[in-house]
């Protein structure tokens, strides 16, 4: 890296353009002098013209030379470059693009590994879908809030896919319609937003379809604004409210986590409230607004959540010496307040039943850990030029960290193959799982079999119960 | 599952995704350099003529207007020269950019340091603008572009050019297209293109040659003759002269082939996807969007057989699914059942990829990956014992009654002793 480094700073230094253009200058200035001889006093004019024009060919030729010199560093320092270049990615040829030693080679083979005997490459399975990815790209550009950029991109798909069905080409675009809007400008102020969906019979569910996915990812970054920002919790507690039925399914702590925060911010910022208007005090209107946030809220959370709420509540009698209590720590706010919204985002985008991290980028972060092991695995097999016999599996092993593990797998211990909706995994009456085709092969024939595992002996008629791992 | 044994960053090996980045601005220099050899060397050639005409001359009005014009060419070379180093500039700029962006991957030392991610989500957003480049939705690259800041990491006026030409060449709305910025390009990029043996120039020419053809008028004839001898002959390929001398023998509505399909509109598409194989081999830029690559990759080691069975638990009836039952509005919350939240849902079996995923290849394994002291309730699922009791918990199932998680408060309910320890090997 500190090679391309010192080879760009060369080039940036001394080997460009810049000596080329003095030497050019100076060509002129020889021109001009000469010029200036020529049509300047009378001594000068007659007798020299000749001669001064004959004392240019020398010089110019000079300051030519000078220049293509100037330009050969140039050409040097670029060729530094390219060494410093070859030299860190040299043998990491990946993507079958080939580091040839011009520079103009390079062949362009995007994807060489030609995953998928049958299939064609997965590479070419993207291509062929191309409308598919661009809903995946349109959904991240909502996800990450850059709903500028979305409208743009929506609009452009359109506009092409309108131009290309003139061709006759047929592309599936239906997904557009969940993204475009009737108004452009998703008004983000709008408090009648939420009120809108609210009484989601009122409105047909075409209309409903359209704009939809805009109008949550607004919603949502609406009040992650809010919550952020301006410190303020009113747009999440309420949403919390009007979910709190799935998010109660869902057991998600949200609502109670909004409560708690919001009962801790009103005890530490004390704020002259007009209704406790007859307390004399200043310096308790926080606890006692506080207090009476917990009475009207707090109850409906009663079952589960008694203890922190007693924890709370027991706050109240260290106000005056809050920092020195034992329970300071349940009141500093700032990780709170950023555990919240990120509890807020994953709650919202659950109930929109989408991860809440963006999937392209996991995907990307997961490819760019499996490429290094498939494209060496593709050298390999080009060079002993076999192939692989299964196209619905990956021919090796793509490790990835712990926490890119999103399902749990099972493979067989016996065949060694993953449990699939073909082969899957039965559990036989000791506990111990194996795959069903194994079964079947082990207990071919006979009425009785032995785990092959534990002495267990059990008769065989159904087969194994079928296990969902 | 094979967990990767060290956390730690391997930079090469993480590079693959990067090289057409670091390469592209070189090639421009190297073209920039070019373009500045071949003003010199004009300006050379100009500046010695006149010089030379000048002594033959000897009057000294004829000698200052000699003089004169020789200045001329030398300042317009200084012009020339001047926008070529202030392009130069901007790429070093650019260069420049992007070493640091790769620099940064060296200063981090895992994969999973926080750092790492704001690194990965800036190769994101680069894949995402370069895949819009390609697809030649040049105003949404744009935005996005500023918009993240990564102006310098991306090459948005050479997609912005390619695309131009490449619009050109496949005509507005489907009619005869336009070679000429084409030619302009294969003429400024001859030496490159006669390196790697391109047809482009001659495919560019004989269709110059067929459009004046097609006219059948007597004169264009004509010209379309004298075209051809300048062009078709003297190449190593004798093909072109043959088919453009059979070509005129042929009217413009022949059914015979090949001549037919040279007269057809649909050679224009074909020469664009010609001009853009040619200029993406000349720019060392892959053929395929490098999000392409990253993606199928990406995919293929997250899915397992499960992302796409019947039984997954990640999957409800999505709301966004674009099938059969578009009509029913299950855009309502309730129909959507409930999923486990401790859980993050696997990018697979999200919406957004779902579909994308059924024709890749799932990743294998060798060896099975669960959770700690599995537990098979009666109706078949298999929970980690620990993380069963926590989600039961919350969902505020009573002491010494357990719930399957994925069916909520609506499934069915078992005492714990009917809860049996599995054994996964």
């Amino acid at each position: 890296m500190d090679a391309l480094l010192t080879a760009h700073n060369t080039l940036t230094t001394h080997a460009n353009l810049s000596t080329t253009l003095t030497t050019v200058d100076h060509l002129i200035d020889l021109l001009q002098q000469t010029r200036d001889n020529i049509a300047g006093p009378p001594p000068n004019t007659t007798v020299s013209a000749p001669l001064q024009i004959a004392k240019l060919k020398g010089p110019i030729r000079q300051t030519f030379e000078k220049a293509e010199e100037d330009l050969k560093e140039v050409n040097k320092g670029l060729n530094g470059y390219q060494k410093a270049w070859k030299e860190k990615f040299k043998g990491k040829d990946g993507l079958g693009m080939e580091g040839s030693g011009e520079s103009l080679g390079g062949g362009g083979g995007g994807v060489g590994l030609g995953l998928g005997a049958g299939s064609g490459g997965a590479s070419g399975g993207l291509a062929g879908q191309k409308g598919l990815v661009e809903r995946a790209i349109a959904m991240h550009l909502l996800r990450e809030g850059e709903f500028h950029v979305a409208s743009t991109f929506v609009k452009e798909v359109s506009a092409q896919s309108r131009s290309r069905n003139s061709d006759g080409i047929e592309e599936d675009h239906s997904w557009l319609d969940d993204f475009t809007t009737d108004s452009d400008n998703v008004d983000m102020e709008d408090e009648h937003l939420e009120d809108d969906y609210e009484d989601g019979e009122l409105y047909a569910p075409e209309v409903m379809e359209r704009g939809y996915l805009q109008r949550k990812f607004a919603e949502m970054y609406r009040i992650l604004d809010a919550l952020r920002n301006h410190h303020n919790l009113a747009p999440a507690i309420h949403w919390a409210n009007v979910h709190s039925d799935e998010l109660g399914a869902r057991a998600s702590n949200l609502e109670f986590e909004l409560a708690r925060l919001r009962f801790v911010e009103l005890y530490t910022s004390p704020q002259p409230d007009p209704s406790t208007s007859d307390n004399p005090d200043p310096s308790f209107s926080g606890p006692i607004a506080a207090l009476h946030y917990a009475r009207t809220t707090f109850p409906s959370f009663h079952p589960r959540y008694t203890h922190e709420i007693s924890a709370l509540l027991g706050a109240l009698a260290f106000s005056p010496s809050l920092p020195t209590s034992p329970y300071h720590t349940l009141f500093s706010q700032e990780p709170t307040r950023a555990s919240i919204a990120t509890l807020f985002t994953t709650s919202f985008t659950t109930l929109l039943a989408l991860p809440s991290s963006p999937p392209l980028l996991t995907t990307t972060n997961a490819g760019a850990l499996a490429l290094p092991v498939l494209t060496k695995y593709s050298h390999i097999l080009s060079r002993t030029r076999s192939s692989w016999t299964t196209s619905q599996e990956l021919p090796v092993e793509t490790p990835l960290p712990g926490s890119m593990n999103f399902h749990n797998i099972f493979v067989c211990p016996v065949s060694k193959e993953q449990g699939t909706e073909a082969n899957w995994p039965v559990m036989l009456p000791c506990g111990h799982v194996l795959a069903r085709e194994s079964l079947e092969a082990h207990a071919r024939g006979k009425g009785r079999c032995k785990c092959p595992y534990c002495p267990v002996e059990f008769r065989v008629e159904g087969g194994g119960k079928r296990v969902f791992i | 599952m094979a967990e990767l044994t060290s956390t730690k960053l391997d930079f090469d090996s993480h590079l693959l995704l990067d090289q057409p980045l670091l390469r592209l601005p070189h090639e421009l220099l190297r073209k920039n350099l070019k373009s500045a050899q071949r003003h010199i060397e004009i300006a050379n050639k100009g500046i010695a003529a006149s010089i030379q005409t000048l002594t033959t001359h000897s009057s000294p009005a004829e000698t200052l207007a000699a003089l004169d014009a020789t200045l001329l060419k030398a300042q317009t070379l200084k012009r020339k020269l001047k926008a070529l180093h202030a392009e130069e500039a901007t790429l070093h700029r650019q260069q420049k950019a992007r070493i640091a962006h790769l620099q940064e991957l060296h200063d981090i030392p895992t994969i999973v340091d926080v750092k790492y991610d704001v690194w990965a989500q800036t190769r994101l957003d680069r894949l995402l603008v370069d895949y819009l480049l390609r697809q030649n939705y040049l105003a949404s690259a744009r935005q996005l572009a500023e918009a993240k800041g990564i102006v310098d990491l991306v090459d948005i006026p050479v997609f912005e050019e390619c695309g131009r030409i490449e619009a050109s060449l496949r005509g507005a709305n489907g009619e005869y297209g336009d070679v000429r910025e084409a030619l302009g390009w294969c003429a400024e990029n001859k030496q490159a293109l006669k390196k790697i043996g391109s047809i482009l120039e001659m495919e560019l020419r004989l269709q110059q040659f067929i459009e004046m053809a097609r006219t059948g008028e007597m004169d264009k004839l004509m010209e379309a003759i004298a075209h051809a001898r300048k062009h078709f002959v003297g190449g190593q390929d004798t093909l072109y002269g043959l088919r453009a001398g059979g070509l005129l023998a042929h009217a413009p509505d022949t059914m015979v082939e090949p001549y037919k399909m040279m007269y057809a509109p649909t050679r224009y598409p074909y020469l664009a996807a010609l001009f853009l194989r040619t200029h993406h081999t000349l720019f060392a830029l892959p053929a395929h969007p490098l999000l392409h690559t990253a993606v199928s990759a990406g995919l293929s080691a997250l899915k397992t057989p499960t992302c796409h069975s019947a039984h997954n638990p990640h999957r409800g009836m999505s709301s966004l699914q674009h099938s059969s039952d578009k009509t029913t509005s299950t855009m309502s919350r309730q129909s959507v059942p409930p999923l486990l939240t401790d859980t993050p849902v696997c990018p697979i079996c999200s919406t957004e990829l779902n579909e994308l995923a059924r024709g890749v290849p799932y990743a294998h394994h060798t060896k099975s990956y669960m959770e700690d002291d599995p537990v098979v309730l009666p109706n078949g699922r298999v929970f980690g014992r620990d993380r069963l009791r926590g989600l039961n918990v919350k969902l505020g199932v009573p002491e010494g009654r357990v719930r399957d998680p994925t069916d909520g408060l609506g499934g069915a309910e078992w005492g714990w002793g009917e809860v049996r320890k599995v054994f996964i090997l």
